[in-house]
């Protein structure tokens, strides 16, 4: 892929505009390529993970053309028709008919539940396959789902490969369970803190009925502490968090709020066992270490993790990295990365561009090659989305994020609770 | 930061969407000093303030004279436009990811018994305190000071006693400008930013701007204080997530029964 | 003029047989804002009553209309009516609460960003409304439930409500309703002292305006698929409601349509020739350097510049 306004791009452009002129040109005759439209906020308020979901597509698509394309579609090359929300829903859908009018096969994206909705209406009123990458609202698929099997639609075009909410809330509530279990303490004050914002109130809902699902051995406070994103001040919430005398606090933060929440809990010298977040970001990145520094040491969240014991994982993390200018390859460069690969697999299973045929190799997929520590393979259940697409906690360490539970993945012996300073 | 809005306002009567984004440049100008030359913000920030006023005078003089007599609203698209460029560009050069600059005051907190102070908030309000005496004390005791007062009150007198109305608006315009430079660089290190902050900072600065009143330093001051007194409160009696709720409330309360702000003079 | 504005809506009609797909779709675009934009046209435009809070009113019509077919299966072409006299209602606290208070320009800009940002907050902390994760609607195809599978049927719906829109500004623009407000935009005091009944036109063209963009609400929760707090009471929405009529003229009867023809292309193409590199937001760069470009050369906006080349080319 060409990074830079090169002349492919400013051609395609001429195509777009051709087509808001309203003369279709006719495509390209070239080598075949197969296209798929990519499309992520890479500006506006979240353009952080927007930017690694399209390095991290962009890197995969690389790698599958570098190793000689799609065998099953005579080696065809992967063209990446990039589209940028915005994080604002109706470009979601602007971007995806856009990709889609230039010759996009499949849809891939797009981090911002708002968008990844708006784009499913286009997946299955055009019927172009979508993976979505990430994106945890529960609705996306399961809407989908229901109108097949009410028989509105026909066929299901939408697929998601990562933790919904509510997945990402059992799986936190396990672990937080058996971290305890192993600690050999029992926390009977343990205090939710959500930045209210799309993911942080899903993944909070998410974990508040997993936890009442389960109802473990240790209890969350009834006191649950929001604040608005982005706050430019927590200290009189993290009061209130001091005044409740949480034994251990479940945070789920953005990086901005991150950055001012842990300095502030060190501050009023919380005395906890520890911080254990159900799942978020703002508390593992390359960036965020540098800033927060001590802060972040012994912090721990469940959050989906690549696979480092792969070495194939470890290669592309060193690429990431140089890539990237020094930012770590995690949870959204990850996933986009697996899902361009799963793009793939399902290409050569599928055998055809025919979407049907497509959608076939999606729902048959049983994909092992995941960069992300998954429970299994990849599967896509009744839904659409991969069961197997689980968490897992990791700890900071040393100023460096590892894996430290399930057992069986850990790469270090997980510290808790974490020792006085 | 409301500083700056006040003067720009009181003498312009511009909306400018445009001043949450500067502020964003004031931190990432602060930011680059302490990362690349290791100068604390809290002595950057002159050089902040000097940058941005070049940019302010900059913007008056190239583009917001030129539509002087155009509709008041083409004002506001205008900013609207420049808060684009801005943030992008801050997008594009400094990346998205939200960054800190680390003082070596940031990491001092006192402890009084159960109560604590944070060094970094308590500095940023002192020096904010006297950035706001000395722009009082510009503004009524020096010629320029007195100039700018007067283009505010009657442009029209004002060109009639001789004053180069253009010339004190670019001079006014920068001052503002350079007031949220200072104010970015000041909270460059108890608030992490990013290129998206702008806009929350604009509303802000709004919010604190007409509950302390229009056109009164002192009354941008107090309403600064207000809001976060307020939205503390809304944060301790309401949920937290509710807080921006007080403060917009307040705002409404306010505009509907002192319009001119609690140190407003009363509306024009 | 009459038969110009005839044979312009003529040719809207046909355009969809010649559109490709991503045309058809920025062509919705277009006329979606233009529509937004006429609504607004009624009370920032002719009242001259710059309101910065119009998502508000796309919000509640949104919401209500979505939360109306969740709970009790209303098909949204009713529950688009009941979202816009919500909305109506809304503009109508607005407008009292601010015209009875007098606030003028500025402060009553605030005032209407103020409601919005009181409306996103609450939306974002009431769980039965879907809270910050919002509404999402199931995309089934039906055209009972508002979802075509083809997409010229949503071009229809926008071009019909840019006609109905600009039919109703037509028209008030030849009542004494449409030439009171104009002339309240010009001095207010001075029809005050004549005796024109001020705050009743203004809260009216406010409570018109909300009830014309709540029905937008619909249409965007349906077209987009979801609601969510920030992006539909956000204040980058009430912005883009705001910039197409002034771009193309304020208190003009076609601004807010040439507004919206000139700003939606400009911003697709900056984001198909700038978007696609590894320099994200430079086509959001270039977007800005537009707009501050079409203030510099159309300070008055478009549409009187256009009007006086029309009359130089046929005097």
């Amino acid at each position: 892929m060409t990074t830079r306004v090169s002349r492919r791009t400013l051609l395609r452009a001429t195509v777009a505009t051709a087509a808001v002129a309203g003369f279709p040109l006719p495509l390209r005759a070239q080598a075949e390529t197969f296209k798929i439209g990519v499309i992520h906020p890479v500006s506006g308020p979240l353009a952080e993970p927007g930017q690694a979901c399209r390095i991290g597509a962009q890197m995969a698509a690389d790698a599958i053309n570098e190793a000689g394309g799609i065998k099953a579609l005579g080696g065809a090359k992967l063209e990446l028709l990039l589209g940028d929300t915005q994080t604002k829903p109706e470009l979601g859908r602007t971007e995806a008919e856009r990709v889609v009018s230039l010759g996009a096969r499949m849809l891939l994206g797009s981090f911002d539940s708002g968008s990844t909705a708006a784009m499913v209406s286009v997946a299955q009123q055009k019927r172009v396959p979508f993976l979505v990458d990430i994106a945890a609202a529960d609705p996306i698929t399961a809407n989908v789902a229901r109108s097949v099997k009410e028989g509105q639609q026909k066929l299901q075009y939408v697929y998601r490969n990562f933790p919904t909410g509510s997945s990402f809330g059992r799986k936190a509530v396990q672990y937080f369970t058996e971290i305890f279990q192993e600690a050999g303490v029992t926390p009977k004050r343990v205090l939710l803190m959500y930045t209210n914002d799309l993911f942080g109130q899903n993944q909070s809902r998410g974990f508040l009925a997993a936890y009442k699902a389960a109802s473990p051995p240790w209890q969350l406070l009834d006191e649950v502490i929001s604040w608005p994103e982005p706050p430019s001040d927590l200290s009189t919430e993290v009061s209130r968090a001091r005044a409740a005398r949480p034994d251990v606090i479940a945070p789920i933060t953005r990086p901005a709020s991150a950055q001012l929440l842990l300095p502030e809990i060190a501050r009023q010298r919380l005395d906890v066992l520890g911080i254990v977040g159900p799942g978020s970001p703002g508390l593992y990145e390359a960036g965020q270490i540098a800033t927060l520094k001590e802060h972040l040491e012994y912090v721990l969240t469940s959050v989906p993790w690549p696979n480092f014991q792969n070495p194939r994982t470890r290669q592309v993390a060193a690429e990431y990295i140089e890539r990237t200018g020094g930012k770590t390859f995690d949870t959204n460069s990850g996933y986009s990365y697996d899902a361009m690969m799963l793009v793939a697999d399902v290409l050569e299973r599928a055998k055809s561009t025919d979407p049907e045929a497509i959608v076939e190799a999606m729902r048959a997929t049983r994909y092992t090659g995941g960069l992300m520590q998954y429970a299994g393979p990849v599967v896509f259940n009744e839904i659409g989305d991969n069961p197997n697409a689980v968490p897992t906690m990791i700890q900071i360490l040393n100023q460096r994020p590892v894996a430290v539970w399930p057992k069986d993945v850990a790469r270090r012996k997980l510290v808790f609770p974490r020792p006085k300073a | 930061m409301a500083v700056g809005l006040t003067l720009i306002f009181g003498v312009m009567r511009v909306v400018n969407f445009a001043h949450g984004d500067m502020m964003v440049w004031g931190m990432y100008l602060a930011w680059l000093l302490a990362a690349r030359a290791g100068i604390d913000p809290y002595a950057s920030f002159a050089v902040c303030a000097t940058v941005l006023f070049a940019l302010g005078w900059g913007v008056q003089r190239g583009l917001v004279q030129r539509i002087v007599d155009a509709p008041h609203e083409m004002q506001i698209l205008l900013m609207l436009g420049v808060a684009l460029i801005l943030e992008n560009l801050a997008l594009l050069l400094f990346g998205p990811e939200p960054v800190r600059v680390r003082s070596a005051l940031g990491a001092l907190t006192w402890y009084l018994g159960p109560l604590y102070v944070d060094v970094a908030r308590l500095v940023t309000f002192v020096v904010a305190v006297a950035l706001t005496l000395a722009l009082a004390a510009f503004l009524r005791r020096t010629d320029l000071g007195r100039t700018i007062r007067a283009a505010a009150d009657n442009p029209y007198g004002a060109r009639v006693v001789g004053i180069d109305v253009p010339r004190v608006y670019a001079v006014a315009f920068g001052i503002g400008a350079a007031c949220v430079g200072a104010a970015g660089a000041l909270t460059a290190p108890v608030l992490p930013f990013q290129p998206a902050l702008g806009l929350s900072a604009s509303v802000v600065s709004f919010n604190i701007v007409i509950i302390g009143g229009m056109g009164s330093l002192l009354g941008a001051f107090v309403g600064g204080l207000l809001v976060s007194v307020a939205e503390s409160l809304g944060a301790v009696f309401l949920r937290p997530s509710l807080k921006e709720l007080v403060s917009f409330s307040l705002l409404i309360v306010i505009l509907l029964l002192r319009p001119a702000g609690l140190f407003g003079r009363r509306t024009p | 003029m009459t038969w110009l504005a005839l044979g312009g809506l003529a040719v809207l009609a046909v355009l969809p047989a010649v559109l490709g797909p991503y045309a058809l779709s920025v062509f919705i675009n277009i006329l979606f804002y233009a529509y937004l934009g006429q609504a607004w046209n009624i009370v920032g435009g002719y009242a001259g009553q710059l309101s910065v809070g119009h998502a508000a009113f796309v919000g509640i019509g949104g919401y209500t209309a979505a939360v109306l077919a969740a709970e009790t299966g209303l098909t949204p072409w009713v529950g688009m009516l009941a979202g816009g006299a919500l909305a109506a209602v809304l503009g109508g606290v607005i407008g009292y609460l601010g015209f009875r208070f007098g606030l003028r320009g500025f402060y009553f800009v605030l005032l209407t960003v103020a409601f919005a940002e009181v409306c996103r907050i609450v939306a974002s902390n009431w769980e039965r409304v879907g809270g910050a994760v919002g509404l999402y609607i199931t995309f089934t195809g039906d055209p009972r439930q508002m979802q075509f599978q083809d997409d010229r049927a949503w071009y229809y719906i926008a071009l019909a409500l840019t006609a109905l829109a600009t039919a109703i500004v037509w028209g008030m623009e030849r009542r004494r309703f449409g030439i009171y407000l104009t002339a309240i935009r010009e001095d207010e005091t001075a029809c005050e002292a004549l005796g024109v009944p001020t705050f009743r036109h203004k809260l009216g063209a406010m409570v018109l305006s909300s009830f014309l963009t709540g029905l937008a609400g619909t249409f965007y929760a349906y077209r987009y698929s979801s609601l969510q707090p920030g992006a539909v009471f956000g204040i980058p929405l009430s912005v883009e409601i705001v910039i197409r009529p002034i771009v193309g003229g304020a208190g003009t009867l076609l601004g807010p349509i040439v507004g919206s023809f000139i700003l939606t292309p400009l911003a697709e193409l900056s984001r198909a020739w700038f978007g696609q590199g590894g320099w994200h937001g430079a086509h959001l760069i270039v977007y800005g350097v537009l707009l501050v470009a079409v203030v510099l050369f159309l300070p008055q906006g478009a549409v009187p510049v256009l009007g006086r080349l029309v009359r130089r080319a046929a005097p």
